[in-house]
């Protein structure tokens, strides 16, 4: 096994194992300091993807900046444990069944996929993930996605004044 | 030798390798500071008593949660950091391709920044970072 | 691309104008003269004038079919502005910040009925939901309308996030976003697994955002919740137009019979589950406002046939089931707005009090119902005789008739309501302009019942 495999299995078992911990913390604090181990896990994929440029913009958005917003929604709600409600055991008992008929049917499916054999990741040779070429696709090809998500910023930014704002 | 060669390897090509001297560093920063936690608290005395292990509270006692729900506006001040913390990270690859891209690439980065600088204002005149109010 | 470009620069202007003017009066007639503008520039570009060139790199393709859409789209919204703008202003002090989240949300529409790559519509449906997650939630003091915001950004994140999953594993199978390439006949007859299942999740996250059932579970409480004007513009121009994208996705699914997958039969039970619940469980309603959120459900399960079938009849049937559906619910949630209670018992001796406001909600109801001589005649009309086009699946034009009779039953509760019992009908005070735009949209709604090709025509010429 090469370093990149070893690296590879790691970063998945902890990716998957800190996701499983995100949603069993009872804390929700907890659940949200998981979940920054699950970015940084997937930051080592981009990584070993050879997409660093993803890698970094991951770390800081996600990891930085999307979890500060996590952390102060729940400092707005002041959540305790009294106030936590109570869920229905059979409602968790068939959301496990549907979820794992749906793990069942996706695992099958990407082992029997015959468009997935020998078919092999760029593992730190592609250069597809870095930063110039993105930057020659992003404002070629991809420049009316990119112009247009400008709106959904804005919109955004009317939303936050709409709701956020004391009036 | 292998792998003082490539630590020395700092050749501009993009490989994913050439951030294995950063994961080593890393891995060493983390690797101290974990290292020290738990010596710490091997090698420390422990004398528990009930008014140590009380938060400190300059001296007054403690009583209520900490937790209190705190105001929207510092929500409000976060919500556009992101914003504008993802637009500058589009510039990003704007800026590595500033030539090649030319004037046709200029001109998009200057509608997206004139739409940002629309919301900017528009923020500012609603005066949704005003903290005073 | 005129549309497109215009609504976004014209959500700025409107975002500007709440800066610098006060009244919010004012402000509806700058939304209503906007929306004119993009009206006529969407109708220019119809006959091939275009504003801006613009190279889409083959993500966007404008045609007959997507522009009479957008042109429909505009054109209920401004109806919708023009008769409930003075509710819109009642909802809270951010007027301006409505018509322009409004303009935003038209821009997503504008996108999706156009689009030919995934990453399109999955940014134009973007887009279409982050506004209305907000127009819900506008009522801000309202504990409900908060529910609801909530319930909508969690369930609609959710299957944006089934939709992006979906997209992925289509990416990984044929190495494009086009659905140029998805609705190759090769591939929509193959028996590629990753992109079988890609194509499901989009499914399952198509038919949550047209709330058809069994995924529908989010749409009472967000109609109800939601300020009744929002409910109104969700209700009609965001849902026809997550059909139009429904319809674009799956053409070729339904065209060609897939060895692994049976399209149709998936459809059918989505269908059937849909009418079977939307029926059923509007006909158990106290209020009028959760009436009409289960009655668009009902409606949906009407307008997935277009997707079922896949004929010429049905992309014509969608279009014309749009504009009737739209211009109905519209005139139902205008009417419903000025009552000062949303229950039946609030309907009673509407007649006697305001016979106006009652003709035109009886029209608009028996539209909504499928009565002949109104535009949802034909709507369903068209809907039913695209079924029979494909040959087979008699059996759903019969079961969709039966429900049919069903919606007839409460729809016509408001009617006996308002007509047969006696109460005061109060209601709020009425302007007058406000019973001339009614009365300019039952004529319309009872033109369109006479003469479909009226809307129909422009799709060919």
């Amino acid at each position: 096994m090469s370093i990149t495999v070893v690296l590879f299995w790691f970063l998945t078992a902890l990716a998957l194992l800190s996701a499983i911990m995100v949603l069993l913390s009872k804390n929700p604090v907890h659940s949200v300091l998981w979940l920054i181990v699950v970015f940084f896990a997937i930051s080592g994929h981009y990584i070993l993807l050879n997409a660093q440029f993803l890698a970094i913009v991951n770390l800081i958005v996600y990891a930085g900046a999307i979890m500060v917003l996590f952390l102060f929604v729940i400092m707005l709600m002041n959540l305790n444990a009294e106030t936590e409600p109570q869920k229905n055991t059979w409602l968790k008992l068939a959301g496990a069944i549907s979820g794992g008929s749906l793990l069942l049917i996706l695992v099958s499916v990407i082992r029997s996929a015959t468009d997935m054999t020998g078919r092999t990741a760029q593992v730190g040779e592609g250069n597809i993930g870095l930063i110039s070429n993105l930057g020659k696709a992003l404002f070629s090809e991809y420049v009316v996605p990119f112009e247009i998500s400008s709106v959904l910023f804005l919109s955004a930014m009317v939303g936050a004044v709409v709701i956020g704002k004391k009036d | 030798m292998q792998l003082l060669n490539i630590l020395l390897d700092a050749s501009a090509t993009s490989n994913a390798s050439n951030y294995f001297p950063i994961g080593l560093q890393l891995f060493f920063a983390i690797g101290f500071v974990v290292t020290m936690m738990f010596v710490t608290h091997f090698l420390g005395p422990k004398r528990k008593t009930a008014d140590k292990l009380e938060n400190f509270a300059s001296g007054i006692e403690t009583h209520g949660d900490a937790r209190q729900p705190m105001a929207i506006k510092y929500f409000l001040v976060a919500i556009l950091f992101v914003l504008f913390d993802v637009e500058v990270i589009f510039f990003y690859p704007y800026a590595v391709n500033f030539r090649s891209l030319g004037w046709e690439g200029f001109g998009a980065v200057l509608m997206f920044v004139a739409f940002f600088l629309a919301g900017f204002i528009y923020i500012i005149k609603k005066g949704a970072l005003t903290w005073e109010d | 691309m005129n549309a497109i470009i215009l609504s976004a620069i014209l959500g700025v202007i409107m975002m500007f104008s709440g800066i610098w003017v006060n009244n919010k009066a004012t402000l509806r007639w700058i939304a209503l003269a906007g929306l004119l503008v993009l009206l006529i520039s969407n109708i220019a570009e119809m006959y091939g004038y275009r504003i801006w060139n613009v190279n889409v790199h083959n993500m966007l393709y404008f045609d007959r079919f997507g522009l009479l859409f957008n042109s429909v789209a505009i054109g209920s919204t401004f109806i919708f502005v023009a008769l409930s703008g003075s509710d819109i202003n009642r909802v809270g002090k951010y007027a301006a910040e409505y018509y322009t989240l409004i303009f935003f949300v038209l821009t997503g529409i504008t996108i999706i009925s156009v689009y030919t790559s995934l990453l399109m519509l999955f940014l134009g449906i973007e887009i279409m939901s982050i506004p209305l997650y907000i127009l819900t939630g506008s009522d801000k003091r309202n504990l409900k309308s908060n529910e609801a915001s909530l319930k909508y950004f969690l369930m609609g994140a959710f299957s944006t996030g089934l939709m992006l999953m979906g997209i992925t594993l289509i990416y990984g199978a044929t190495g494009s976003f086009s659905i140029e390439v998805l609705n190759n006949p090769a591939i929509a007859q193959g028996v590629s697994f990753l992109e079988i299942t890609g194509m499901l999740f989009l499914l399952v996250s198509m038919a949550f955002k047209v709330s058809a059932a069994p995924f529908h579970f989010w749409t009472p409480d967000v109609y109800d919740g939601a300020p009744g004007v929002f409910t109104s513009f969700m209700a009609t121009v965001v849902k026809a137009a997550a059909f139009i994208a429904f319809v674009k996705l799956f053409d070729a699914r339904m065209s060609y019979s897939s060895a692994v997958v049976d399209w149709k039969m998936l459809l059918c039970i989505l269908i059937i589950a849909t009418l079977l619940i939307g029926n059923i469980t509007a006909v158990f309603q106290q209020s009028v406002k959760r009436m009409l959120a289960y009655s668009s459900i009902a409606q949906a399960g009407f307008m997935l046939f277009a997707v079922f079938s896949m004929n010429e009849m049905a992309k014509e049937g969608i279009i014309f089931y749009a504009v009737s559906y739209s211009l109905a619910t519209i005139g139902v949630f205008a009417v419903l707005l000025k009552m000062k209670d949303f229950t039946f018992e609030g309907y009673n001796g509407l007649a006697k009090s305001q016979p106006v406001l009652a003709f035109a909600n009886t029209v608009f109801l028996l539209s909504l119902a499928g009565i002949p001589l109104t535009a949802g005649f034909f709507a369903k009309y068209f809907m039913l005789a695209s079924v029979i086009q494909t040959g087979h699946y008699l059996w759903m034009v019969i079961v969709a008739v039966l429900f049919a009779a069903v919606s007839v039953y409460y729809y016509f509760r408001v009617i006996q309501a308002m007509y047969f019992k006696t109460g005061e009908g109060e209601t709020e005070n009425i302007h007058p302009g406000f019973k001339t735009g009614l009365i300019i949209l039952t004529v319309i709604i009872i033109l369109l019942g006479v003469a479909p090709n009226l809307i129909i025509n422009f799709l060919y010429f």
